[in-house]
């Protein structure tokens, strides 16, 4: 008849000792050894505490129809120049050029953000005119929403010249977000929720463009016109508008934010107890080495059942 | 009259997304579209529709025929607003469902749109169709399990013309989540807007239109006529001038914007100092004598209102100085009599005299923002053709009354600001002496276009204080034959007129203080063969003074390093004959490196890093 394991359990063994001997300060000097020495090093390997994470949205934008625009229209430095802005449009006295603007915003998935601004400007021009140079600035509305809720307005410049005077620019490209710290996980972050250009100021410093695009890249936010590839096509017929035709996504963003303290602290964790699970074993394995054998004088208490007296 | 108001319905078979056109005509003759070939030119099409709606909309909505619902139009509807809805919403359209009656090619009413199959207009051109641009409309949403679906089809026939198969299927759907009933029936459509009316208007416009052309609040109206209640002016306000005849005008200083060209009509600012330079581009026989902001009068015949009500006394624009600049740059003072006419005259075809180089205003004000003085200084000069654009130059100031002439500008308070001039002086037998310009200090050699040493005066920029600098000029060797003069003679150029012998370590360090003034240092002695000085180097040493938080610039040293040429000159150019000469500035930190003494961070002494515990403390 061959024998088979029918059943097993494990059976405890306890040793029991004083509190003034070599067996407890060895036990508490294991314990140390298996709790801290995985903090050290999962500190020292990096990456214990994070710092700064990322996440991804879609930005609700929105174009202000804000508007500034100039064109330098001979190579002598004449230029013609319009705004939304009545202030400024006053004081460009001679130089106002009021161009004919159409603008378009799409939300091509229906998911109630806008996708995509079209814009197109035809600005008219004197027969002795040419435009060699344009410097086009937009703002925009921009939110976010997940994590902290950013409130902001922006701008969007673009500026090309060449010195062979064009018929049209057409600009395909990306309002980015730039951010140069981290925003906080939770909370309304509105301080960039003023004016890019203040439009009810009738000083011509406040729309000098160093000021505007100077204090604007001040900024921890911003947003940048991403657009590696402007269009600049030559060859204007006489008495034709030059046309400006801007094509704006508003693409999904990556944003960095500095992570609050339970998402720091689970992610410490799980680094903590990967590590002391194996200090965990290796100091198991000692401490019953060493107390199996006797290394460090214990009083074992014998396996069985205790007798019910 | 056949005015009349139809509306078409397009249902885009995926979103169901309704579309009102509403199509109106107004006269007889524009029944028929012109279908001509005439091109219009863009710039002269004109539009003569007349807006006349009817309130009445139509029950049931055909995509082929129209429904002849209209009601007789012929007087122009004058819309007497009922309380609601507003004339124009009317009521909310029901929706086509039925597939058969949707077609999103039919763009023209009775008329068959080509290659429309679905288009029921299209009876006899069915024949000469080639394809289908609308094959198949369905209705209902994808996830729906089953729904219907018209398809079009052209089939060839024998006599090779085209032959319209449609048919009306149900196209089931085998996903495992499907649909198969819907009981809320506005699951899959746009929530029904809420119908403008008379009370909710305003609120339902602000709601949907945030931004949009033309929302600016102001018009750009000037806010001269604006009376507030305190007389006098506030900081930033703009200031108030009064014209011949009375009227209220705005005190206008050119200023640069969008572009390097000055804008004539930028006001300026109470209490802020300002200083633009501004580019102006002139036809010179043109605008010489007319144009205004060439003219002396344009910038001194100005009165202001000293404070902001209307009831301000009149100041005028008293004429502190002219100066006239001659075509080669120098300047002399005009003693103004009264008698002379110094309005820009043009002296021959390519020159204009008596043109507005330079302006500066100063108002004194009192403690109550009244105006009480302007003073206007101004540098006349020439320009000539050449000279295209012309430059001007606009200075405002604002100095209150009864604190002496000028106030002293101090370069910091008490250590120097970056930025600002170096505080400099000379020593007299009555002590220490500094000029009250701020700009009259130590100064370096300014590049100007014609690079030549000896030429000419020369261009000073103020040592200031944090700022490393360096420029030059050069010299030609023919220039430097004789060697005494001309080492006499740059030396002056490159040191500047009223070389100054101290440096105040701080920025506002008194005259009386003598240890407070640090004396330029110079071991330069004249070598005693010929040698010119190639380069004139200042090193000065600061260091940081006081408390951590709030540290002060001081300055505890300064050396002039003067470097002459040790070889012949000729080896230096390396034969091109020109010799660059250098005058440069170095800011040299000596401050010991500064040790968190009061504020130190509670230190954790196992040493552990900084950030060991960092989402605790």
């Amino acid at each position: 008849m061959a024998f088979y394991e029918v059943y097993s359990h494990p059976a405890l063994l306890r040793y029991k000792t004083s509190v003034c001997t070599k067996a407890t300060v060895f036990v508490v000097v294991v314990l140390c050894l298996t709790y801290i020495p995985p903090l050290l090093v999962a500190y020292r390997s990096q990456g214990f505490w994070i710092k700064r994470s990322t996440y991804e949205e879609q930005p609700v934008v929105r174009f202000q129809y804000q508007t500034l625009l100039v064109a330098a229209t001979s190579p002598q430095g004449d230029y013609v120049a319009w705004s939304t802005f009545p202030y400024l449009n006053n004081m460009l006295g001679a130089n106002l050029r009021i161009p004919s603007i159409s603008v378009r915003e799409e939300d091509q998935n229906q998911d109630g953000k806008l996708d995509f601004l079209t814009l197109q400007l035809q600005l008219p021009l004197k027969p002795e005119e040419q435009v060699y140079s344009v410097q086009l600035l937009l703002t925009f509305s921009y939110q976010l929403f997940r994590m902290s809720t950013v409130v902001m307005q922006s701008l969007a410049y673009v500026q090309h010249s060449s010195s062979v005077p064009g018929a049209k620019l057409f600009i395909s490209g990306d309002l980015r977000l730039q951010q140069r710290t981290p925003l906080p996980h939770r909370g309304l972050y509105n301080i960039y929720n003023v004016s890019v250009i203040d439009g009810s100021s009738p000083f011509a410093s406040a729309y000098d463009l160093d000021n505007i695009i100077g204090s604007y890249q001040d900024r921890n936010l911003t947003t940048v016109l991403s657009c590696p590839m402007p269009v600049w096509t030559v060859g204007r017929a006489a008495g034709s508008p030059f046309q400006l035709n801007a094509e704006i996504r508003y693409p999904i963003e990556v944003i960095s934010y500095r992570p609050g303290f339970w998402e720091t602290i689970k992610f410490a964790w799980i680094q903590y107890v990967s590590v002391l699970l194996i200090f965990l074993w290796v100091f198991e394995r000692i401490q019953r080495f060493v107390f199996q054998n006797q290394v460090l004088t214990t009083v074992p208490i014998p396996v069985g059942k205790p007798h019910l007296s | 009259m056949a005015a009349s108001a139809v509306a078409f319905w397009h249902t885009s078979s995926l979103f169901s997304l309704f579309l009102l056109f509403p199509v109106v005509t107004a006269n007889e003759n524009t029944t028929s579209y012109n279908f001509n070939t005439t091109v219009f030119g863009e710039q002269n099409v004109t539009f003569n529709f007349t807006d006349n709606y009817t309130t009445t909309p139509p029950t049931e909505f055909d995509s082929t025929t129209p429904t002849p619902s209209s009601s007789s139009t012929d007087e122009p509807v004058q819309p007497t607003l009922p309380t609601e809805p507003l004339p124009v919403s009317g009521r909310l359209l029901t929706p086509v469902t039925s597939v058969d009656r949707l077609c999103p090619c039919d763009e023209h009413k009775d008329v068959c749109d080509i290659n429309c199959c679905c288009d029921r207009e299209c009876n006899e051109e069915v024949a000469l169709f080639t394809g289908c641009s609308v094959d198949a409309v369905s209705s209902g949403n994808k996830q729906l399990c089953s729904r219907d679906v018209a398809s079009y089809a052209l089939r060839t026939t024998i006599d090779g013309y085209s032959e319209l198969q449609s048919s009306i299927q149900k196209e089931t759907n085998y996903d495992i989540l499907c649909i198969q009933t819907q009981n809320r029936v506005d699951g899959f459509s746009h929530p029904s807007p809420a119908l403008p009316t008379d009370s909710n208007f305003d609120s339902l416009f602000k709601q949907f239109t945030s931004f949009l052309f033309g929302s600016e609040e102001n018009s750009g109206q000037a806010s001269t006529a604006e009376l507030q209640a305190s007389s006098g002016y506030q900081y930033g306000d703009v200031m108030v001038t009064a014209g011949v005849s009375g009227q209220r005008g705005m005190f206008w200083l050119p200023a640069p914007s969008v572009t390097a060209d000055c804008m004539d009509s930028s006001p300026a600012a109470f209490l802020k100092d300002q200083s633009s330079r501004c580019s102006r581009n002139v036809v010179l026989e043109q605008d010489c004598s007319t144009l205004l902001a060439l003219s002396m009068g344009t910038y001194t015949s100005i009165q202001l209102f000293a404070g902001k009500n209307k009831d301000a006394a009149v100041v005028p624009v008293e004429v502190a100085s002219v100066v006239l600049q001659s075509v080669d740059g120098t300047q002399t003072e005009l003693q103004i009599s009264g008698g002379e006419n110094l309005s820009p005259a043009l002296l021959n075809p390519t020159l204009c005299a008596n043109v507005v180089l330079k302006v500066a205003y100063v108002i004194k004000y009192n403690p109550a923002g009244e105006i009480v003085n302007v003073a206007v200084s101004l540098v006349l000069g020439f320009f000539s053709e050449a000279a295209l654009p012309l430059e001007q130059e606009f200075h405002i100031t604002f100095i209150q009354e009864n604190v002496g002439e000028v106030a002293i500008h101090y370069s910091g308070n008490p250590g120097y600001v970056v930025g600002l001039p170096l505080v400099s002086a000379s020593r007299t037998a009555d002590g220490i002496v500094r000029s009250i310009d701020p700009r009259d200090t130590l100064s370096l050699l300014h590049s100007a276009e014609d690079q030549d040493c000896l030429q000419g005066p020369q261009q000073r920029s103020p040592v200031l204080f944090g700022l490393d600098s360096v420029s030059g000029c050069t010299l030609r060797l023919e220039d430097a034959a004789n060697c005494s003069l001309v080492f006499q003679v740059l030396l002056d150029v490159l040191r500047g007129p009223n070389y100054p012998q101290y440096v105040a370590s701080f920025g506002n360090s008194p005259l009386d203080y003598p240890l407070d003034w640090v004396p330029i240092k110079n071991d330069f002695s004249p070598g005693e063969s010929c040698s010119i000085p190639l380069s004139l180097h200042l090193e000065i040493e600061w260091t940081k003074y006081g408390s951590l938080v709030n540290p002060q610039a001081q300055i505890v040293s300064i050396k002039e390093v003067i470097q002459t040429n040790t070889t012949s000159l000729e080896m230096l150019t390396g034969g091109s004959s020109v010799l660059s000469i250098s005058s440069s500035v170095a800011f040299i930190p000596v401050s010991a490196a500064a040790l968190p003494g009061y504020r130190a961070m509670p230190t954790i002494d196992a040493k552990l890093p900084f950030d060991f515990f960092f989402p605790f403390v």
